[in-house]
């Protein structure tokens, strides 16, 4: 297994789309081990494939305290979503950024498993929101998107900023 | 994606964990600080939230429970642990009550329990109207009063009647910084103006030779020489341990429950001649503290440090079969002498915890005079304030061990007890609640 490389806003691939993957061997699986590592290290509850540069329908998440339920989505779809509900998140490649994003409360996701074995999933709380976010990135969609143009320009000044520092 | 980090709610969250899964804000904390970006502020504030809401518990729940017309479910734990949350910063911080009612109602919404922000934001604003006669009322519960178990009052009223308010009032004080200096790096005279060079205030400590007060608590970062090991943070009444083991050269020493290691640093601090000094721990984990501690300290050189991780009263598990000259047996026990320092153990610990911790202080000690040398001492030490797990404990065993006598212990620390001593908190401010007893092994066994 390897860590990964996890793109930092504003970097445009951060707005690739993802392609559906065409079928889950030993390529995808070594992604998939590779994200979840990445994912542990740098402590989210979340990654998705496009945050790494590869640009493939993958996500990868664990909300559990114990940090021992790893959850993977192969070419996820939400095929059905309920409510609406406001809560604070920040993202990998937004370091130290946090803010008040309104997502379902409620979702009902059908994807594929590490094996390549479809399944569907009931979830709501910090998963549902996890889900939708992850889903989000596969798009090119960022967390910052639902924030008004004013807070995204200075969250974007303030990680322009920080990366100046750390070079 | 990363989880939010606002600290009332994280504070929340922590303090759900405890009082729901026992866990302790020491195990609790260091990951929450790896999992949440946070800001210097935010993360002192989480801090002081988690520590002065378990300080303040106990009284917090019963304001709560008057301002709340029926409880909550079981599943909405985490919004009541909000409301203490809430209550402790009207009560005891310098947050303007406006902010912290808003706040904390926000809070709830991001726990994603919006249905609740009416209700935390009803509770705080009813506690503010209600304040002079919610604080008339609390004089008529002790354990509310006092911000302690009503098993917890009950057995200190008990064992310490003359000094039952103190003990409880100086467990709900904020504990203060005390340093010790690593005696082989630097005098004590010489630290203290070092500090006084860096412009901290602090003192020595005249009951423990190598103790340091600092007036007021700071971070290690800012504590001179702390990261290249001239001074250690320990309190005052532990340290007394190196003293009653009185170390001479070529000894053979054993630390028998030693984790994370404040006191095997001392005792290589204070004698640099060792035949060896063993450190057990049963628990890996902790073991790996010590380690750390010896390193900064930089004693790992030492060949005669061994760490070990086993059961101490497995003797079988880890003796070499020589007998030791000094042992010290810092117990596991209620640790509820400091109870300043860890607020959480009003939570934590429960009233039939009490017995099990005494039958095992027993086992170690039985087990552990087995490998002490005849004309050898063992140290008896815990840093509990019930007699069941201390005085009780060695006067037992002195009664049935017929090789065993105490060796009085010549101090102006503490009270006395029939065996041993007894320092108790709010007798000094540097000094936790501890309890100490010295045993020595006759040369020639008594026939029975």
């Amino acid at each position: 297994m390897a860590l990964l490389n996890i793109l930092r806003y504003p970097d445009p691939r951060l707005r690739a789309k993802a392609e559906i993957v065409e079928t889950v061997d030993v390529g995808i699986q070594k992604i998939v081990d590779d994200m979840f590592e990445t994912m542990y290290e740098a402590h989210g509850v979340g990654l998705a494939a496009i945050q790494v540069n590869v640009q493939k329908c993958i996500m990868v998440m664990d909300v559990s305290d114990t940090r021992e339920q790893p959850l993977c989505f192969i070419n996820p779809e939400i095929i059905h979503e309920e409510g609406h509900v406001a809560l604070d998140e920040g993202c990998l490649s937004f370091p130290g950024v946090y803010a008040t994003v309104t997502r379902p409360e409620k979702l009902t996701v059908k994807a594929l498993d590490r094996e390549g074995k479809p399944f569907e999933l009931d979830a709501e709380g910090l998963l549902a929101k996890c889900i939708h976010h992850e889903n989000d990135h596969l798009e090119g969609k960022l967390f910052v998107d639902y924030l008004s143009p004013l807070k995204r320009q200075r969250i974007k000044k303030k990680l322009q900023k920080m990366a100046r520092q750390t070079l | 994606m990363k989880r939010s980090s606002n600290p009332r709610v994280v504070a929340s969250q922590v303090l759900h964990k405890i009082t729901s899964a026992g866990v302790s804000l020491a195990k609790l904390l260091p990951s929450l600080w790896q999992d949440n970006a946070f800001e210097p502020a935010q993360r002192a504030l989480v801090q002081e939230l988690c520590y002065g809401t378990c300080r303040w518990y106990f009284q917090l729940e019963y304001l709560a429970t008057q301002l709340l017309s029926k409880p909550l479910r079981s599943k909405d734990h985490d919004v009541y642990c909000l409301i203490l949350i809430g209550l402790y910063q009207l009560q005891h911080m310098q947050i303007k009550p406006y902010a912290v009612v808003n706040e904390t109602a926000k809070a709830a919404k991001l726990l994603g329990k919006s249905w609740a922000v009416s209700l935390v934001n009803a509770v705080l604003r009813n506690y503010q109207r209600q304040q002079d006669a919610l604080s008339q009322s609390l004089k008529n519960n002790n354990s509310a009063k006092m911000a302690h178990p009503q098993w917890l009052c009950e057995l200190i009223q008990k064992a310490w009647p003359q000094h039952v308010d103190a003990i409880m009032q100086a467990n709900n004080q904020r504990p203060p910084l005390v340093l010790r200096v690593n005696r082989r790096v630097c005098s004590r005279e010489d630290y203290l103006q070092r500090l006084h060079e860096s412009e901290i205030e602090a003192v020595a400590i005249e009951q423990a030779q190598d103790a340091i007060l600092l007036k007021k608590a700071c971070s290690v970062s800012e504590i001179p020489g702390f990261y290249e090991g001239v001074c250690s943070v320990q309190d005052a009444a532990a340290q007394l341990a190196a003293d009653l083991l009185d170390l001479q050269v070529g000894q053979r020493v054993l630390d028998a429950c030693a984790a994370p290691g404040g006191k095997t640093t001392h005792i290589l601090e204070r004698q640099s001649n060792l035949a060896c000094l063993h450190a057990l721990d049963n628990d890996a984990q902790r073991l790996e503290k010590i380690h750390e501690n010896l390193q900064r300290l930089a004693l790992h050189d030492d060949a005669k440090v061994k760490c070990l991780a086993a059961d101490a009263a497995d003797i079988t598990a880890w003796w070499d079969g020589e007998l030791y000259d000094r042992i010290l047996l810092d117990a596991p026990c209620s640790a509820t002498g400091v109870i300043r320092r860890h607020p959480d153990i009003k939570l934590l610990r429960q009233a039939d915890d009490i017995a099990g911790l005494a039958m095992q202080q027993q086992r170690l000690l039985s087990a552990l005079w087995r490998v002490l040398k005849p004309g050898g001492k063992l140290v008896y030490a815990t840093c509990s304030v019930l007699p069941a797990e201390n005085v009780d404990i060695v006067s037992v065993f002195l009664d049935t061990q017929k090789d065993a006598r105490e060796m009085t212990i010549d101090a102006d620390w503490g009270h006395v007890q029939k065996v041993g001593r007894q320092v108790l908190p709010g007798d000094e401010v540097a000094f936790d609640g501890f309890y100490y007893a010295v045993l020595g092994k006759n040369k020639k066994e008594s026939k029975s």
